[in-house]
């Protein structure tokens, strides 16, 4: 038993060794924005939008990343979502982004700082779901992991809300 | 925050133990409370890693290359792999005697299930789709009245569980019968509370249905069983 524990154990290190954060082609990087033009998006925005964010590094976000992709695609048409990558590489970024969202609706932009979550009203810990009702006004915010039922339920809020 | 889902599963564990005990002392067939907590938490603790494991390959998500990731349940776990991942952890824990540790554990099943759904209160997740019904509730600053699916799961859950241990207590019902009124019970309520429950790619009905199916003929044949014996 003690055997069979330490050997998958080992390949879960190797496995997790080997993972690396290539450039990927024919992903952009996300756009670089401020706070400021962040918050003119959302004061312009007529729909919905929410807004994750996450990083490269951060297993959590990782761990949302399939529902968050599922969910654009999903609300594609009554929902804007954009995805706020925060303190992170452009190579991390963009195989994070080729990993979880390949084909996903999501506008992708960047905070090397990670000070706009905070300025938006949110935390400098990821993930963060932001949900804001048109015009920028933030609805709910969602602070660590968020879940299936969560997100729908604050999604139902910001298309019939 | 993230301790919600640990307080919803020891509201869950403090239900089906209440249960077990209640049980103990008015004729529960297997007489073993001990056992039948362990069996129930050895089942359920490994159909929830089986679950997580399922929700992450379905999205893609390698667990050998991230296997930090199968402790965040936050983030998915799939229904359908944990009902029978804890089945199949079950069966194996139980295969001297599978039919009465299943009808023993039967009642607290449901009780625990009923505990995990009233744990919605701790985890802020009680509501489902709009209703305009005078019971409906609407979250903090929202207008939009909700059906609070969360409290009918766990009133239905607890009416079941609470109605198969007077059952089992007082009518002697034929081998196998609680087993299969308890997966009756728990696949009938998902199957109903479903439509109200918001999600973003449904839940597996088919699950649901099937499940229930099963259940009903797993009851039938131990009704003709005991009348032939």
């Amino acid at each position: 038993m003690f055997r069979i524990a330490l050997t998958l154990l080992a390949i879960a290190l190797l496995a997790g060794a080997c993972s690396s954060s290539e450039p990927v082609e024919g992903i952009e990087p996300p756009s670089p924005v401020t706070s400021e033009e962040l918050q003119a998006l959302l004061a312009d925005s007529t729909g919905p939008v929410v807004v994750n964010v996450w990083a490269s590094w951060c297993t959590p976000c990782r761990s949302e990343a399939p529902l968050i992709g599922r969910a654009a695609t999903e609300y594609a048409d009554d929902v804007l979502f954009i995805g706020l990558d925060v303190r992170d590489t452009p190579e991390g970024a963009t195989a994070f982004i080729a990993e979880f969202f390949p084909d996903a609706p999501i506008t992708h932009l960047s905070d090397a700082s990670g000070q706009v979550p905070t300025d938006l009203g949110g935390s400098r810990g990821v993930p963060l779901t932001f949900f804001f009702r048109p015009g920028g006004e933030l609805s709910y915010l969602h602070f660590g992991v968020i879940d299936e039922r969560t997100l729908a339920l604050q999604i139902d809020e910001l298309v019939n809300g | 925050m993230e301790f919600t889902l640990l307080a919803a599963a020891a509201i869950a564990g403090a239900a089906a133990y209440i249960m077990l005990w209640w049980e103990a002392k008015h004729g529960n067939a297997a007489r073993c409370t001990g056992n039948l907590w362990e069996i129930g938490l050895v089942s359920t603790v490994a159909g929830i890693f089986i679950g997580r494991i399922v929700a992450m390959l379905v999205d893609g998500v390698n667990p050998i290359a991230h296997p930090m990731d199968v402790i965040l349940v936050r983030s998915g776990v799939s229904t359908v792999g944990a009902s029978l991942g804890a089945a199949a952890v079950f069966a194996v824990q139980a295969r001297k005697n599978t039919i009465t540790i299943a009808d023993g554990i039967s009642a607290a099943a449901l009780a625990g299930l009923a505990g995990w759904h009233a744990g919605c209160l701790v985890r802020g997740s009680c509501l489902g789709t709009a209703s305009d019904l005078p019971w409906a509730i609407a979250q903090e600053g929202s207008t939009v009245t909700r059906h609070p699916v969360g409290i009918y799961a766990a009133l239905l859950l607890a009416i079941a569980a609470i109605g198969l241990a007077w059952w089992k207590a007082y009518r002697r019902p034929p081998e196998g019968s609680p087993a299969a009124i308890a997966v009756i019970a728990a696949a009938g309520i998902r199957l109903a509370t479903e439509p109200f429950q918001p999600s973003i790619s449904g839940g597996p009905v088919w699950f649901y249905a099937t499940a229930l199916v099963a259940g009903i003929g797993v009851l039938a044949w131990s009704i003709v069983r005991r009348k032939t014996a």
